[in-house]
């Protein structure tokens, strides 16, 4: 488990301040998409060895949501960003 | 009406007993401060912050880039509740009561508070004037420098009491002694 996280408002801060609330990769279908759209993106999820994108709750600092870019098997950290500049970026692309 | 019930602080029993002097490494419990919760709107974060950071006799405690605690030991709750009004951007609600403030001061505070807390406090790195929410004693608190030796601490009023003994205990080997403000 990487042990510490650099929350970019906070900086750097142990792992226990935070809350891991799940991949951040699966992007969440539209309130009206297809049942089937809605299961897969509830239910059927991957459980990749390696680099993974996470969300993590900074609970006991800044309270903001971040995404974790970080590696589960070596733990090293690859970056942090606020979980609004990752929506903003990702919707660019 | 039992009017003293309702003034009594939550530290009153952990402070009971004969009061001693002060000695160099000493925590202090300001016994009613003025506690307000400022969030700054969308895009009036910066114009908030700088708001409260030019304030008179209001501390402001950096929270999140959109939170902040606006703190004061000697404005009433009116007069900073007038202040906060008046800047464009900013919601507010007071949280005197759901807060308790102290004081940690001496030469061994970073001694004492680095049993507390895991984040690094050297000045290079967390500098006069400087806050942050951080985890203390195993709760969420929020911690400021007033000073190259002071240090500012606001946990929830629930919490209170434990995160005293467990500062009090952090403090034992220095001689770190205890009281209310006044
Ligand atoms: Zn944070």
């Amino acid at each position: 488990m990487a042990s510490l996280i650099t929350c970019p408002h906070c900086g750097t801060r142990p792992k226990e301040e935070f809350s891991i609330r799940g991949a951040a990769a699966p992007k969440r279908p539209a309130p009206a998409a297809k049942d089937e759209v809605w299961h897969r993106y509830v239910y059927v999820r991957d459980n990749p060895k390696g680099r993974v994108l996470e969300y993590w709750h900074h609970v006991a600092g800044c309270r903001r949501w971040l995404v974790v870019d970080r590696d589960n098997f070596t733990h090293e950290v690859f970056g942090v960003m606020d979980a609004s500049d990752f929506e903003r970026v990702r919707g660019v692309e | 009406m039992p009017i003293n019930l309702l003034h009594r602080h939550v530290l009153e029993d952990h402070i009971s007993g004969f009061e001693t002097n002060a000695n160099p490494n000493h925590l202090s419990v300001i016994r009613r401060p003025v506690i307000f919760s400022v969030l700054a709107h969308a895009g009036y974060e910066a114009a908030v912050a700088e708001a409260l950071h030019n304030a008179d006799d209001i501390a402001s405690r950096y929270c999140s880039p959109s939170e902040f605690l606006a703190v004061s030991q000697t404005r009433g709750a009116g007069s900073v509740a007038e202040f906060l009004t008046a800047i464009p951007g900013a919601s507010f609600v007071n949280q005197s009561d759901g807060f308790v403030l102290m004081a940690i001061s001496g030469p061994s505070v970073r001694a004492i508070l680095s049993k507390c807390l895991a984040v690094d406090l050297h000045p290079d790195t967390f500098g006069e004037g400087h806050s942050a929410a951080m985890m203390c004693c195993h709760v969420a608190a929020n911690v400021a420098r007033t000073g190259r030796n002071t240090f500012e601490l606001l946990v929830p009023r629930s919490f209170a009491g434990s995160v005293f003994d467990e500062l009090m205990e952090a403090g034992s080997a220095h001689a770190l002694t205890r009281g209310f403000a006044d």
